[in-house]
Formats: structure tokens, sequence, C-alpha cells
């Protein structure tokens, strides 16, 4: 029998980082796709740097930053009882940023395909651009929404290389469903490693078939 | 309402009055008009015209009109007559194109037409409109 | 009175173009905005709802500055009692044409004014469809409802019609004309149907690459230079009766009834409703003193 804490705590994480997620990128894809700002393209840059760096260079920097013993993490631990540094808390930090482009880029890119007189129309019957965005906007970008939340999701639940610098290895607090693979592996605890790998599998499968179900309107009966 | 083209030819200008001399292929049309060359852009010689007058408006004669004053004159001969109880319409094949003759229908017996007959639609200087 | 006074630099498909608009409309008119594409119409509708900003200038509307580029004021669109009728229309997808009603209403308002224009655009059977199963006359008619909910002080209306068939148009056209003599209001209409300036626009004004080249009323614009003929009118055809190859036309100038008669030939284009121009020699009419 194999030990469920590091699934259960797989799924924690990924649920809370994609709640987090949810109300840190609309906000974020908002501005993104409303800004002609000429910082723009740094933000927008940023953002979707973890697609493309290695994960570990985030943890490592991410570990540098939050140790107790110095500097941001210092001041968090002490003025905030807040310790980033192999606990849960870290975990959820980091994914955050690590699964931001995977939630930012299908509700900027949702955004930007309405209709620019949808909002304006709204404007001129005398609403405010918030108003706007809850009654208007994110209404008609629901299959958007819904894309990001899936591969946010999905993203968390497969990240390695962050967990790994900066939450460790700590059972029923840092360990993860994808550390606890590797951990099995190196135990040469081979049929342990193969179960968690096939149920990953097969909730991935499931998650991303959503995603495309969902986009290729196959759903959209419900939706509407 | 009948509609010719042509172009002017000559203008007479007295005051605020002038009167267009318009030729419609062979035959010269001629309207007065409340305008001159400075209250209407098209009224110049050269331009290209269209002559309006009303079916009402125009007479029909057989025979010798050179005793009339009337100043359009365009031959023709009948090419179909539809006649109603009061009125008849006749429409004439002129040199300056199909002129349609709104007539009451006693006078197309009394002239006795019919098509073929050769007439003259005649219309006042008057009754002629210019267009652009 | 609308003064709407304004300058605006715009890039243009041949460049820039500079757009000079200095006019005063008079309230409770229908003012037309007529000119190619790229003639600067829509910008100005949009300079007016707020959507888009003059460089120089100022608008005013019954007495209220909406912008004025010296004093920087400059309302938002939220806070000009303006409508507008987008040239897509604008519906939100998400809602159903009563929602869509609905989301317009401000504070202190009531419903029974949607019930109202619901009623008066003969809306009812469509109140809960969403606006994706509409067809472009009755999006267009959800459109100037929501647009009329708050009761603005201008309605703009960007060459709604264009999308739709003659006999749609001619319904359309009655139902703004409608709501324009119940409710007073003031409409700007961008438009090029000649047909569709004469029934509707008292004012109109020609614009050519950012500038205006005419001013007028239209049936002026459109007819007196044309026809040499000095006994005028426009009129709307009220009744057409056939005698043997002849037709009687009833036409209504001002408050007058007049009698045409006229050649089949001359009729077959026409249909009741139509706005016409009625033209005599200046010879032919004979004056009594009353």
């Amino acid at each position: 029998m194999i030990d469920w804490d590091p699934l259960i705590l797989t799924f924690e994480l990924a649920s809370v980082t994609t709640f987090i997620l949810l109300f840190i990128s609309v906000p974020l894809a908002y501005w993104l796709s409303e800004s002609k700002s000429r910082i723009k393209p740094v933000i927008e840059t940023i953002v979707s740097m973890p697609l493309v760096l290695p994960p570990t260079v985030l943890g490592f920097y991410l570990l540098l930053a939050f140790s107790p013993g110095d500097g941001l993490g210092q001041w968090l631990d002490e003025y905030l009882g807040l310790r980033l540094v192999f606990s849960f808390e870290g975990l959820v930090f980091a994914s955050i940023l690590y699964s931001l482009p995977f939630m930012v880029h299908p509700i900027q890119s949702g955004l930007s395909s309405l209709s620019g007189t949808l909002k304006e129309a709204s404007y001129v019957l005398g609403k405010s651009k918030f108003h706007t965005l809850m009654k208007v906007l994110l209404p008609n970008i629901k299959p958007s929404i819904l894309t990001g939340i899936i591969l946010s999701f999905a993203h968390t639940i497969g990240e390695f290389g962050v967990v790994l610098m900066i939450g460790g290895n700590m059972p029923g607090k840092t360990k993860v469903a994808s550390i606890a693979i590797y951990d099995e592996v190196e135990s040469l605890n081979y049929s342990a490693a193969n179960t968690y790998s096939l149920i990953l599998i097969f909730f991935c499968f499931i998650i991303l078939l959503l995603v495309y179900v969902i986009n290729g309107g196959y759903l959209k009966k419900f939706w509407q | 309402m009948n509609a010719l083209t042509g172009k002017i030819t000559q203008i007479s200008t007295d005051g605020k009055l002038s009167i267009a001399h318009v030729l419609v292929n062979d035959v010269v049309m001629s309207a007065i008009i409340i305008d001159t060359p400075e209250t209407l852009d098209y009224l110049k010689l050269g331009q290209e015209v269209q002559v309006i007058f009303k079916e009402t408006e125009v007479i029909l004669g057989i025979g010798n009109q050179e005793g009339i004053s009337l100043r359009n004159k365009l031959p023709g001969v009948i090419n179909k007559i539809q006649k109603g109880v009061l009125l008849s319409k006749v429409v004439i094949d002129t040199s300056a194109g199909l002129v349609t003759s709104i007539i009451t229908s006693n006078a197309v017996g009394q002239l006795a037409l019919d098509v073929g007959s050769k007439v003259t639609a005649m219309i006042k200087t008057n009754e002629i409109m210019l267009s652009q | 009175m609308i003064k709407l006074k304004f300058q605006k630099l715009l890039s243009a498909p041949k460049g820039e173009m500079n757009l000079d608009l200095d006019i005063v409309i008079k309230e409770g008119s229908v003012t037309n905005l007529f000119g190619s594409s790229g003639a600067g119409k829509t910008s100005i509708l949009r300079m007016i709802a707020g959507l888009m900003m003059p460089d120089t200038g100022r608008i005013i509307v019954k007495g209220k500055t909406w912008f004025d580029a010296e004093k920087h004021i400059n309302l938002p669109p939220q806070e000009r009692r303006v409508g507008l009728v987008f040239q897509d229309f604008a519906l939100f997808p998400n809602m159903t044409v009563r929602q869509n009603l609905d989301y317009a209403l401000v504070r202190n308002q009531t419903i029974k004014v949607i019930d109202e224009l619901i009623e008066i655009i003969a809306l009812g059977d469509l109140q809960n469809r969403k606006p994706d199963t509409l067809s472009g006359g009755q999006r267009q008619r959800v459109a100037l409802a929501r647009a009329l909910v708050q009761q603005p002080d201008i309605l703009l209306l960007d060459e709604p019609l264009s999308a739709l068939d003659q006999k749609m148009r001619t319904e359309l056209q009655s139902h703004i004309m409608n709501m324009h003599r119940r409710y007073g209001l003031s409409i700007i209409l961008v438009s090029h149907d000649v047909s569709e300036i004469l029934k509707m626009a008292d004012e109109m004004i020609v614009l050519k690459e950012g500038n205006v080249t005419d001013k007028g009323r239209p049936a002026d614009i459109f007819t007196n230079r044309k026809v040499s003929g000095k006994f005028q009118f426009t009129g709307e055809v009220i009744s057409m009766e056939r005698e043997g190859f002849l037709y009687i036309i009833s036409i209504l100038i001002a408050n007058d009834l007049v009698k045409v008669i006229a050649d089949e030939d001359e009729v077959k284009n026409l249909v009741i409703g139509d706005k016409v121009m009625v033209a005599s020699k200046a010879f032919n009419p004979i004056i009594k003193k009353l």
C-alpha cells in the first residue's frame, strides 16, 4: 500500500495555488489587455519567464530570498511569523510564480479577443470599469477562465524543481507527489513510484482532456 | 415626365431670367428659367443637361405649324396610343427621342390620331425645366 | 443647444488627417453626418461620447460642458448623457435581450422605462432570447432600445441601418422617428442613404477629409441645386390612386396636402411614406391675395 499523503498534499497545493492565482491574474490580465504603457512588454516578459526558465533557477533564488538567516526572509520571519522556506506557504508562493503564465495568458487573450465596443457600450451606459469587467467582460470569456484554472492546476501538479529547491522533502508538509516518486526511485522502490506515476498520468489526462473538450465547444451548452 | 438629354448651345440672359437653347440630337429646344450662369453652375455652353417636361404639357398638332408661337416643335410619328375615357396617352417617336403626351381622348378622335400618324409634339418654353 | 467645436489629428489610410468641426445643433433635431468612409464621421461620434479625446476645442450640451481643452474638462463617457448605437450593435452576448436593457438602468430609474421601450419597439417576444439568436434587424432594435433606457440628451447612430434590407430599414426608421418625437431627442445620424436622410434628418453636415464642406437642409443639398424649377418642395407620399394610366399622388408638404398627376412610369419605384421632391416651373402657379 502506498502513502496517500503526497497525493493529497499535491492536490491541496494545486487547489490553493489556483484559487489565489485566479484573483491575482484577473486584474493583471485585464491591465495587460488594456494597457498601452511602455512597461507593458517588460511585465509581459516577466509573467512569461517561468515558461522558459528551468524551475530550479526560480527555486534557487526563492531559497536565497526567503532563508530566515538574512534579508527578506528574516524580516518575514520576525514581523509576520512567516517562514517561506521548507513550508507549505513557501510552496504556494513559489507555485503561484511558477504557474502565473498559465493563468494570465488565457485570460489576457480572452479579454483581447472581445470586441472593444462591448466595454465602450458599457461605459456609455454609465457603468464603471470594474462593473464592466465583472458583468460584461468576464462572463463573456468563461471558457478562457476555465482554461486558465485547469492549466494552472495541472501545471502545479507537475512541478518538481521549484518544490525540491524551496520545499525540500518533508512528509506531510512539502513532500508532494512528484518528490515522492523521485524519493521512491532513489530507494529502489519501483512499484510505489509506478503507482504514484500512474495516478498522476490518469489525473493529468483527465484534466487536459477537459480543456480540449471545453475549448472545442463540446461543453458549450453547459456554459451558456 | 419626359426627360431628354442634350447640350446647351446658346444662353441669353436678361436680368434674372435666361433662355437656354439645348441641342437634343438634331433638334434645338429652348427653356426659360429664373436663373443666370452666376446662380446655376451647370448653365454654361457645352454642358450636358436634361430637358424635363410633363406629359400633360405636350401639345400635339397635325399639318402645318408655322403660324404657332411655340418654340419647341418636335415632328415625329405616333408609336403607341393608350386610350382612356377622358384622357389618352400618346407616345411619339421624334428625332429627339420618344416623347409622351397626355391629351384628351376627344382630341385624339377629332384629329383622327392613330399609330403611324405624322404629328408634331410642341411644348411651351416656360414649361421646360433643366436638370443636371 | 449642442455646440461642437473641436479639432483632432487622426491617422487615416492616406496619412494624417485633421478633423475640424465647428457646428451648433438645435436641441430636438436630427442631424445627419454625410461623407465617404474615412471622412471622420465615426470619430466625431466617438468624441461626443467621450470614447476619444479631441486635441482642442469644446463640447457643450444643453449648457453643460462635456469637454473643454483649455479648462481641462473631459467628462468620461459614464458622465455624459449620451446614447450610442454602435455599427456592430455591441449587445452583451452573455445577457438576454431583457437583461441587456436592465443593465442600462441607472439608480432611481424604474423598470417601467424598460417595459415602455419593449412595448414601443416591439421586443416583447424577444425578451428572453440571447443576442446571437437574433437577426440583424432585431439586434438593431435591441441596441436602439438599450441606448434609450437612460433617456439621453443626444442619441448617436453610426450607420445603424446599413446592414438591413429595405423593409426592415423603413420599419426601424419609423421606430427611431417615433422615439425622436416622443422624447424630443436630439439625434446625430451617420448615414449615406439619401432617402433615409431626406426622411429623417432636419440638418445635414457634409464632411470631406475631416472638414465640413457643406451644411443645410438635406432637401436643399440634394435637390435644389439639381433641378432648375423654382416651385420646389419636399413632401411625403400619403396616397397613390390609379386612374387608368395615370396616378393621382397625394403628397403632404409641411401641413398642406397637395395632389400631383403622375404617369405610371414615374410611380414605379414609389411607395407610401416615401419622401419626394415636387417641382414645377415658377411660371405656372397663380397667386391670389387672401
